[in-house]
């Protein structure tokens, strides 16, 4: 069966500078993200996974290369219509619940404030039950409407980034690490409230982290990243069981798990990017199986697969 | 073996004082460390477990008391002990900072000063407490800087801060507290800001530190899976009291408190893909009141009767492993853990 492609990312380039100071974040980044699913972005800090998520959101100009949505291109240029239809159909929620909500507005105001742009002639009776609604959807009481952001605990304020986004009936969320900030018990009470959203709304998800363990629980796909190049995609069960690039590797080995044992024979693995020798053989992006992506040359690809018919 | 107490910490009491009323934020803990032990403390934000810690180091803030109980030092080089507890005056706590218990803090940007090298606020850490002075100073500065494996250690060694990746950062702040050649080291969530390969590198760092140098590690964190590597004891923490301790192996083989198993539950790296993630419900209790009973009950669906009237006193499992919950009364109703512990038990997850 043919899925539904509703992002598609084609050789995205994003530089920030110029000339001299010119540096590149994102290389020839070559993704799709297929309708209903929840994709992951993983890498380290600076590795440009946030870079690609903000692209797409279309707060950084991107330099070259193609993005498009529902089959339509939206980097560059475009009409006024399609961009306020994409303004309300892609979402963002921010990791850090402090910082992304306004201290001196109402949740009131918050959540409503992208609905108040996009229907302009909304009444205010619709709108402040469009708002009652988006609180109860995020577990959260319609009382709240008065109150400011600091009265809410991490947890909370969590849930108000993500009503903000749900109020606009978006197809599309970008999560940028939404749950780093938060404390181990709410971090599985946020998890399970964007699960949640998706079974009911068939939201696609761009779930951008550095930390593959929670991949592992919330995403369907995983594209790794390093140094603004992406190295492996595949299924996430897939990716984590079969996984044949070297950073994949060492990430995967630094996931923390909670059984001693297991982790004092565990041994580490570092990812030295000087273990490429892409001089001569150029490295592409090649399929080393069905869905199974990984960028390397023609002697790593031999390699890879030999070790996975091993494995 | 008999092993050597160098803190002991006896029916420890911290109160607060906020806007006319009293907070409890410490309600009677106990609890001894070893020398060249990693103890984990762990718990949700709130729990107390800064506040504990900070009260070693004489770190309280201003509004904030020891009201009850001990805190014995025992590893000063003259071999007395201290009641850290007693400690009022601040020149006092001057020998005590630094030079017998020093800490590393979560955010290594605002704990270095950006106006300085970091060769300088090295130096001036062995200067303090290692009284060398000059070329001395400076040789044994990059001698830590080698030792917390920061490559080009004399370069790196008249930089300032910002030329340093958070890691690296925290690898300094690491070497400048080793510097201070303390008996006690206290890692204050020391993990949290940084990536998880980094994250993996500094546990390990932090045990070779302990070997090296024969530290005795206090570790603080909210989240049980960093520290099943690094661990050798692990206290759980709830509402300003510590409701299980033991080893490792005690902790997540074989769990006996409510709360430290909806804690295991609520770890991401155990769930599994399609089913609801579990989550503790409810809020932490509001500790300016008094508490009733076990502080957890009112999170607990399997909650006794008993557990909303009278505080459960420690139980033993094992020497080494204690616990405050009913549940471990001979008179108990029986309640088996969550299969998640099942599971951890048998290696399910790895």
């Amino acid at each position: 069966m043919e899925r539904e492609v509703l992002v598609k990312v084609k050789d995205l380039e994003v530089t920030f500078g110029e000339h001299r100071k010119k540096y590149v974040a994102v290389k020839k980044a070559n993704f799709e993200i297929y309708k209903g699913e929840t994709f992951g972005l993983v890498g380290e800090s600076g590795s440009g996974k946030t870079t690609i998520g903000r692209a797409i959101m279309r707060i950084i100009p991107t330099s070259g290369g193609e993005i498009y949505y529902k089959g339509e291109k939206i980097n560059g240029k475009i009409s006024r219509e399609l961009d306020r239809r994409v303004i309300k159909e892609i979402q963002m929620i921010f990791q850090d619940p402090q910082a992304s909500l306004n201290e001196r507005a109402k949740v009131d105001y918050i959540v409503s404030e992208g609905l108040m742009n996009i229907q302009k002639g909304i009444s205010e009776k619709e709108r402040k039950a469009k708002v009652e609604q988006a609180l109860l959807d995020v577990g959260l009481l319609p009382e709240f409407m008065s109150r400011f952001p600091h009265e809410f605990s991490g947890g909370q304020r969590q849930r108000i980034g993500i009503a903000r986004a749900l109020i606009m009936e978006p197809d599309f969320i970008i999560a940028d690490e939404p749950i780093s900030a938060l404390d181990v018990s709410i971090r599985a009470q946020v998890l399970n409230l964007l699960s949640d959203m998706q079974k009911k709304r068939q939201i696609t998800y761009l779930f951008i982290a550095h930390d593959l363990s929670v991949m592992r629980y919330i995403t369907d796909r995983i594209a790794v990243i390093h140094k603004g190049e992406i190295v492996e995609m595949a299924e996430t069960e897939e990716l984590i069981t079969h996984a044949v690039h070297p950073y994949t590797k060492a990430l995967l080995s630094a996931i923390p798990m909670p059984d001693p044992q297991y982790e004092r024979q565990k041994k580490l693995l570092v990812y030295n990017p000087a273990i490429h020798c892409y001089e001569i053989d150029k490295p592409e992006w090649r399929e080393i199986r069905p869905g199974h992506f990984v960028w390397a040359n023609e002697e790593e690809t031999a390699r890879y697969q030999a070790e996975m018919q091993q494995a | 073996m008999e092993q050597k107490k160098i803190l002991s910490v006896k029916d420890l009491e911290i109160k607060f004082h906020l806007r006319g009323k009293t907070l409890n934020a410490i309600r009677g803990v106990s609890l001894d460390l070893y020398k060249g032990e990693i103890l984990a403390i762990v718990g949700e934000s709130g729990s107390g477990k800064s506040v504990f810690t900070k009260s070693f180091m004489g770190l309280l803030d201003v509004n904030g008391f020891i009201s009850k109980g001990d805190i014995l030092y025992s590893g000063c080089d003259d071999g007395k002990t201290v009641n850290l507890a007693q400690l009022k005056k601040e020149k006092q706590w001057l020998k005590i900072r630094g030079h017998e218990i020093a800490m590393i803090m979560q955010d290594p940007m605002t704990s270095l000063n950006p106006l300085k090298t970091i060769g300088a606020q090295i130096v001036e850490a062995i200067t303090l407490h290692q009284n060398l002075k000059g070329n001395a100073a400076r040789e044994k500065a990059i001698e830590y800087l080698k030792d917390v494996g920061i490559p080009y250690p004399e370069k790196r060694f008249s930089q300032y801060p910002h030329e340093f990746s958070g890691g690296m950062r925290q690898r300094v702040v690491i070497a400048i507290a080793v510097a201070c050649n303390p008996q006690i080291l206290i890692c204050d969530e020391p993990t949290t800001a940084l990536d998880v390969t980094i994250q993996a590198q500094i546990l390990s760092l932090l045990k070779e530190m302990r070997e090296k140098y024969k530290l005795s590690i206090i570790m603080i964190t909210h989240d049980l899976g960093v520290v099943a590597n690094i661990a050798d004891r692990i206290a759980v923490m709830y509402a300003g009291d510590i409701i299980e301790i033991g080893t490792s192996e005690d902790i997540f083989y074989d769990p006996r408190h409510p709360y430290t198993w909806a804690l295991l539950s609520s770890l991401p790296q155990i769930g599994v893909k399609g089913e609801e993630l579990f989550s503790i419900q409810g809020t932490p209790p509001n500790l300016f009141m008094e508490i009733q009973g076990d502080a957890f009950a009112p999170r607990n669906p399997q909650a006794l009767k008993i557990d909303f009237v009278k505080r459960p006193p420690y139980f033993e499992v094992s020497p080494t492993h204690r616990a405050k919950t009913w549940l471990l009364d001979p008179r108990a109703p029986k309640v088996s853990p969550p299969p998640v512990v099942e599971k951890i038990r048998n290696g399910g997850i790895r």
